[in-house]
């Protein structure tokens, strides 16, 4: 495969934006951007505090992560930030930077979402029963969270049995047989058994022996994660098609009995599965293509959430709801702002948000944060709670099928963006194909 | 008249800023003398380590600099304590492991960029000791920064070092006269020696300081890191 040696006119362009972007962000909207030669220091406009903010802005929004060092006996110019850009991409694999020599090299294979599924535990639970059954004052969950009902799986139900149902339903509609599949990539926060799900799903859904079977982790990042696996994949020349599944039954593991509290009320049980091919061919109404994905852990806010086993079989569980959720909208709000800049594709023009939902009451405010529409969250927390890894595969199906729905020359893009415990992070973009 | 054990002297634009130690019945308190007219001194001929005698009056001081006290005479050098007893009285002083207990409060990220801050109304004090499991230096487009971990496992990035002796350290070792190549030899050595001599010795510790408000918050800095650099680290890269 040809590598890019140089910059082309179109990724300069792309500096310049994503410079002007992060300054913006910096000094205001209004603020007149300034001449390209002026310290920024010296000159007042920023402080270092702003300066160094600034530069990380811009590592994040190109993904290039080692810039500022690069920067170091330079002057704190925007001319200086461009030179470093540039220099930076001008490596084959833009050496130091892991991420952004990924990104570059899959920038050449697009990749497509073939087909998508989203199944949801078949037990619609009201939320004030979940209230009682966790000891919560009865309309905790409405009034606060804004949950209505619980989606829980029944007792035939598990994270296989929805993860088939969602992969079958996949398959199905990019009319593709098993036997297509090159990999299975299972992602799952609640299944810890053996054989794990991947190897599980690849038996029930007959799968060739030589298809490999992966899973993956993140919590409810896992989606992400699995498919910047599946991506890198395909671009590798090492699969053509890959399935990503993931599914996850929290009404087994956040038992009442094992904790105690609003926080294991707030988790339901479903599942997602998505179609990754290489070209774009058998798309079913619809293939929208993978962009870049940029990924980062704030352990700052590691100590929000933690969950661990304890002898005996009970959790231990440390949840600072608060201070979860206000991390949770600033680290989102962050990653859309990177997704944004790196895409070239504004907020406002985006058809649908497929992020994590930690609660309704949640999305509400993330929106209102990020200056969009409610409506352009498909609301999936409100009647199913929060799936875990499967929550963001709920509604990016969601958003892709209404996508569907319209016009093909009037689809507009999709951002996905999601957290992890940890806390991770990540976000791409979706175009229609 | 006041004893007191110079803990921090951080550099703020052109001026220093100085923190001691005070013993008051069985606690070590941190105390920041301040001249009458300024929060800052912009002669400090002074060492940390050293045992400064000087009369202090309490300050109508605002939450969260609560350490400050208006220095009315002084001040007189009375003795010495070593590094290593320094670092052993600061983690008898305000100590926390966790990021909320640093300040008593709840630390916020900056939502454009980098950097931690506190709101002034929330902060009770503005200088803790902490341990850290790790700790990284970086020069980042001229500008020193840390990154590190507490002992609860989360992470405080891009803290902004305003450490007089590790600023003079970086100052010495990009200075002109050091030949081609000094901030990536700087680099190197940040990335290399530099963890082993930190992350080793015995009195390793660090206290984070707050800034006075500025629109309306209060960044988080880096103002000790102990051990402190010495000159002949310069010669090793």
């Amino acid at each position: 495969m040809a590598l890019r040696q140089t910059f082309s006119a179109k990724e300069k362009d792309s500096f310049r934006r994503i410079i002007e972007t992060c300054f913006r962000q910096e000094v205001g909207l209004s603020a007149p951007l300034p001449d390209e030669m002026a310290d920024l220091i010296q000159m007042g406009i920023l402080d270092s505090m702003a300066w160094v903010s600034f530069l990380r802005a811009v590592e994040t929004a190109s993904g290039i992560s080692d810039l500022a060092s690069g920067l170091n006996e330079r002057p704190a110019s925007l001319a200086s930030v461009l030179a470093a850009l540039r220099e930076s991409s001008k490596g084959p694999l833009a050496a130091n930077d892991p991420q952004k020599g990924l990104n570059k090299y899959l920038g050449t294979v697009p990749v497509f979402l073939a087909a998508s599924s989203s199944a949801r535990g078949s037990r619609v639970v009201p939320s004030e029963e979940v209230d009682r059954a966790f000891g919560m004052p009865v309309g905790k969950l409405r009034k606060r969270a804004g949950i209505e009902s619980l989606a829980y799986a029944s007792e035939e139900e598990n994270e296989l049995t929805l993860g088939t149902k969602a992969a079958d339903d996949a398959l199905r509609t990019a009319v593709c047989g098993p036997q297509e599949l090159d990999w299975v990539i299972a992602t799952s926060e609640t299944h810890h058994d053996y054989p794990a799900l991947a190897a599980q799903l690849h038996s029930r859904l007959l799968a060739r022996e030589n298809c490999g079977a992966l899973d993956v982790g993140g919590g409810c990042l896992g989606l992400l994660n699995a498919l910047a696996v599946a991506q890198s994949l395909i671009a590798s020349g090492g699969a053509r098609t890959v399935a990503v599944v993931t599914a996850d039954v929290h009404s087994r593991t956040l038992t009442p009995e094992r904790v105690a509290g609003e926080f294991g009320g707030l988790f339901g049980d479903g599942a997602s599965a998505f179609l990754l091919r290489r070209e774009e061919n058998a798309l079913g109404g619809f293939g929208y293509q993978l962009g870049e994905f940029l990924f980062g852990c704030a352990g700052q806010y590691a100590a929000a959430i933690r969950v661990a086993g304890k002898k005996g079989g009970g959790l231990e569980v440390q949840f600072e709801g608060e201070a979860l959720s206000r991390a949770a909208i600033t680290r989102m709000e962050k990653v859309i702002a990177a997704v944004e800049a790196r895409s070239g594709i504004a907020r406002q023009a985006v058809g649908g948000f497929a992020t994590h939902q930690p609660n309704p009451r949640l999305l509400t405010l993330l929106a209102k944060q990020c200056g969009v529409s409610p409506e352009t969250f498909p609301p999936i927390c409100s009647t199913a709670g929060n799936l875990g890894s499967s929550m963001c595969g709920a509604a990016l199906h969601a958003a892709l099928q209404n996508a569907a729905n319209v016009e093909a020359r009037q689809r507009k893009p999709i951002f996905l963006v999601s957290l992890g415990p940890g806390l991770l992070f990540g976000g791409t973009w979706l175009t229609p194909g | 008249m006041t004893k007191l054990l110079i803990t921090e002297i951080t550099r703020m634009g052109p001026a220093f800023c100085v923190i001691g130690l005070q013993r008051e019945n069985q606690k070590m308190q941190s105390v920041r003398p301040i001249p009458c007219s300024a929060h800052s001194w912009t002669y400090f001929p002074h060492r940390r380590g050293d045992i400064l005698e000087c009369a202090l009056t309490p300050f109508p001081g605002t939450f969260p600099h609560v350490e400050d006290r208006v220095v009315t005479k002084g001040f007189r050098k009375c003795a010495v304590v070593r590094e290593a007893e320094v670092a052993r009285y600061l983690r008898k002083a305000e100590c926390s492991e966790s990021l909320r207990g640093l300040f008593e409060c709840s630390i916020c990220e900056n939502k454009q960029g980098s950097g931690a801050y506190a709101l002034p109304a929330e902060a009770r004090r503005s200088i803790s000791g902490c341990q850290t499991q790790n700790l990284r230096l970086e020069l980042c487009g001229n500008e020193l920064r840390a990154t590190l971990v507490l002992s609860s496992g989360e992470v405080l990035r891009d803290l902004p070092v305003v450490d007089r002796d590790w600023l003079d350290f970086v100052d010495a070792a990009l200075a002109a006269n050091r030949g081609a190549n000094r901030a990536a030899r700087l680099a190197r050595f940040l990335n290399s020696q530099f963890h082993c001599k930190i992350m080793s010795c015995a009195h390793h510790f660090v206290r984070i300081g707050l800034t006075r408000p500025y629109r309306e918050v209060c960044w988080l800095m880096l103002d000790t890191l102990f051990p402190l650099p010495k000159a002949d680290w310069l010669e090793e890269f």
